[in-house]
């Protein structure tokens, strides 16, 4: 029985034109907007009913859209980089656009705050030139590193986030969250209440924890039941509307649908000899790319960071509320991206499922993939990585990927078969 | 050559002689570290010699490249290779900053490495976050990290640090910073007494010896100012990368460049902030608001320290020069241009240790449409 597409998703997409459109209108206005990078704790803008956008969602339209190119140039004519950073950076362009009625879903309305961390090193300057437009504020946020930090952070994280992030970080971002609080009452004459706040931080948990059971149950299910990227937008339109009703009750329905799949035998691939792991960013340009293997190989791709990083990266309980926010955001890409974190977090996950292999899209901007690969290898999980220059879709032989990843089926995942 | 300069020259470039000898006279620990936001003074107060660690763009970074990957600055990538060969010789610790993305990398693949692969020998590493938001929440974090770094270190020495020690080693770093101070207003005067290649050496040089000895150095140094030979050239003024060996300064002033003055933290950045008590707090704020560098400063913040230094040096011409995978330089370089108002070349996608050839070639144009003064050229040009 081969899969449909996921009514969640439908739904999710839906609504999130419908929330655009509104957004757009409320902007118009004249009411404030904040544009928010994905890892910003967003959760204070929702509680005091501040309309977002998330940067790199905005940016992921652009590129759908097929103007990413055209953004890039505007930054670059203004003599900015258009090789660094690009993911953040393309939002910034909308504000140069110079016919923005025939910009993506309307256009990006012009945001009154911008709100990010200092990461990496180029990142921040994006955000100073929004800082320099007029009507437009940035609010930075440090993004700091901890010397020494217990490995097996997501037992810790739902309860004893203290201990998993440490205190000098966490005392670090709550001062920061209290000074951006009282920035947004002060400039936008929204109110921020401790009720409102603490009911946000509770749905948000409570989705997280549907996220939690639906990654739970594609572990265990045998054969699996949906396609891997069918997931993504099942998973992360709802993320980006975290702490409403709304988000909760989708990735309830994601759930349930993926526990009527698993129930009826739905399957990708009833023949399923391999389950496979994908680790890095999405082969955008081919997607196709993820089910090539099915028929020839029974091979499955049963897992992406996105449902899974829902899973593990979000929930955090008890303590005070905004300092349990400050835990859900002072390490949050060190999750994914740092070891020891990053590394025994995707072996734990490979176990978890049950993968037979992992094929590992090794970036040339590689944080911490070496020791991934070095840990999967350690647990006796075939690795296979591919080089981002070699994938790059400019240049991909796409039968040459085809090729290579079904001769490492072959000769490493299914040669004791 | 003044014999100061000389010492000074040869410890800049054998970066581990001195280390060596502290070693072996005084059997004192020798402290590797990476990045001027280290707060060498803890290092300097155990009894510790701090040393800078430096890439090799002469070598391979093999190593480095399979554990950083190739998309990281080369010169981190260098540095993590030589501290696996061991070209540093033998280290009681290393300490690393947060002073860019790739040193904060480095930290952790060193972290990595003696978690997963023991044999490798590599010695205890230690990150200390000092952050740059200009904010109270900042300073008080940055004040945590240096009490956390001062345990480790008193650790690694063996013995505890009092706050008597600790106020001398600032005292004793501040009068360093002083001294380089000094020595840099003689490549700024005109004519020049050194060279920015020259400075620059003398610079790394500081960071490979003990504070004292640097001191003793710098004032040998600045009595023989008069008898220094003097130097002309196109006065530029070098932002963009940091800058850990003197090649790429070689190369600028062999196409007729003159480097008066910089601002990455290899050069005069390093020296700019002194530190307002003898206290662990004022030492905090030191090294929070050390800067601007350009990995960690705001845009704004990089356009205004360039103008004034630009302006403090005399500089006619203004370089950046930005290394490839160091993404910082780029994004400054609009609002630099515009706030010195002066002709300018951004040179980007440089290779570590070297400059492109197109990068020769947009300097060769900025040398010939840039009125070249001082006496030589007036001269010149009234002949
Ligand atoms: S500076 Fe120190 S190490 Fe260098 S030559 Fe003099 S005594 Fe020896
Ligand atoms: S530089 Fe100073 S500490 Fe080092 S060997 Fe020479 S005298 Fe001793």
């Amino acid at each position: 029985m081969s899969a449909a597409r996921l009514a969640s998703a439908s739904a999710a997409t839906a609504h999130q034109r419908q929330w655009f459109a509104d957004l757009r209108e409320e902007a118009a206005d004249g009411g404030p907007l904040a544009l928010v990078n994905a890892d910003a704790p967003q959760e204070i803008f929702r509680a005091m009913g501040i309309p977002y956008v998330v940067n790199q969602w905005w940016s992921s339209i652009v590129t759908a859209k097929r103007r990413a190119q055209d953004y890039l140039g505007l930054l670059r004519e203004r003599g900015y980089p258009d090789d660094s950073e690009q993911y953040s950076s393309i939002p910034l362009a909308s504000a140069f656009d110079p016919d923005p009625a025939n910009a993506p879903w309307g256009g990006l309305p012009r945001p009154t705050i911008v709100l990010a961390e200092t990461t990496g090193d180029a990142s921040r300057k994006i955000f100073d030139i929004w800082d320099t437009q007029p009507g437009v504020s940035f609010y930075p946020l440090e993004s700091a590193a901890e010397n020494d930090v217990p490995a097996r952070w997501w037992e810790l994280m739902p309860r004893d986030w203290e201990r998993a992030v440490g205190s000098d970080r966490l005392d670090l971002m709550t001062g920061e969250l209290e000074g951006l609080i009282r920035f947004l009452e002060q400039t936008t004459g929204r109110v921020f209440s401790e009720t409102r706040f603490a009911e946000v931080m509770a749905l948000v948990n409570e989705q997280q924890e549907w996220n939690r059971r639906t990654r739970d149950l594609i572990a265990r299910a045998r054969p699996c039941p949906l396609p891997v990227n069918d997931s993504i937008p099942s998973v992360m339109i709802p993320q980006w509307h975290r702490g409403t009703p709304w988000a909760r009750d989708a990735a309830r329905a994601f759930h349930d649908e993926v526990a009527e799949r698993v129930s009826t035998g739905t399957s990708v691939c009833p023949q399923e000899r391999a389950r496979l792991m994908w680790i890095g960013r999405g082969l955008w340009f081919d997607l196709d790319f993820y089910r090539r293997f099915e028929e020839s190989h029974g091979a499955v791709f049963v897992w992406s960071m996105y449902l899974a990083i829902a899973a593990d990266g979000y929930l955090r309980y008890g303590g005070d509320p905004l300092r349990a926010l400050a835990a859900r955001f002072a390490a949050f890409s060190d999750q994914l991206y740092t070891p020891p974190w990053s590394a025994e977090w995707y072996v734990k996950e490979a176990r978890h499922h049950g993968v037979d292999g992992v094929v590992h899209l090794v970036s040339e901007d590689a944080r911490g993939s070496y020791f991934t690969t070095r840990a999967l290898e350690a647990a006796g999980i075939p690795v296979l990585e591919l080089h981002a220059d070699n994938v790059d879709a400019r240049s991909a032989d796409g039968d040459a990927l085809t090729r290579t990843v079904g001769d490492w089926l072959d000769r490493h995942v299914l040669a004791g078969d | 050559m003044s014999a100061a300069l000389a010492r000074l020259t040869s410890h800049g470039t054998d970066r581990r002689a001195a280390a060596d000898a502290f070693r072996t006279r005084h059997h004192g620990g020798v402290i590797g570290y990476v990045g001027a936001d280290v707060p060498v003074e803890y290092l300097t107060a155990a009894g510790l010699l701090p040393l800078r660690l430096s890439g090799d763009p002469g070598t391979p970074s093999t190593d480095g490249d399979r554990y950083l990957g190739t998309g990281l600055d080369p010169a981190a990538r260098s540095v993590l290779t030589r501290l696996l060969a061991g070209d540093f010789g033998p280290l009681d610790g290393i300490v690393v900053s947060r002073d860019s993305e790739a040193s904060l990398r480095l930290f952790y693949a060193l972290r990595e490495l003696r978690r997963v692969d023991p044999a490798l020998a590599l010695p205890p590493v230690h990150l200390v976050d000092v952050l740059h938001l200009p904010h109270r929440t900042t300073t008080r974090y940055v004040r945590a990290k240096l009490g956390q770094l001062r345990a480790t270190v008193e650790t690694w020495a063996g013995r505890s640090i009092d706050d008597r020690a600790l106020a001398d080693a600032i005292g004793a770093h501040d009068r360093l910073r002083e001294l380089l101070t000094r020595i840099s207003a003689l490549r700024r005067s005109q004519p020049a007494r050194l060279t920015g290649t020259q400075t620059l050496t003398v610079v790394a040089a500081t960071t490979a010896l003990p504070v004292e000895r640097a001191t003793a150095l710098l004032e040998e140094l600045l009595t023989e100012a008069d008898h220094l030979p003097e130097h002309e050239g196109l006065r530029v003024f070098l932002t963009g990368s940091p800058h850990d060996t003197g090649h790429v300064y070689t190369a600028l002033e062999d196409s007729g460049l003159l480097v008066v003055g910089e601002d990455h933290d290899w050069g005069d950045l390093l020296s700019l902030r002194r530190t307002a008590a003898p206290t662990e707090a004022a030492l905090a704020e030191r090294y929070q608001y050390n800067g601007p560098s350009a990995p960690r400063a705001s845009i704004r913040a990089r356009a205004a320290h360039t103008r004034r230094a630009a302006r403090e040096c005399g500089a006619q011409a203004l370089v950046s020069y930005a290394r490839v995978h160091d993404d910082a330089p780029g994004w400054d370089y609009p609002a630099q241009r515009e706030a010195t108002g002066l002709p300018s070349v951004l040179l980007s996608r440089q290779p570590y240790g070297a400059l492109g050839d197109e990068a020769a070639e947009a300097l060769a144009g900025l040398v010939r449409t840039t009125q070249p003064t001082g006496p030589r050229a007036r001269a010149e040009a009234a002949r």
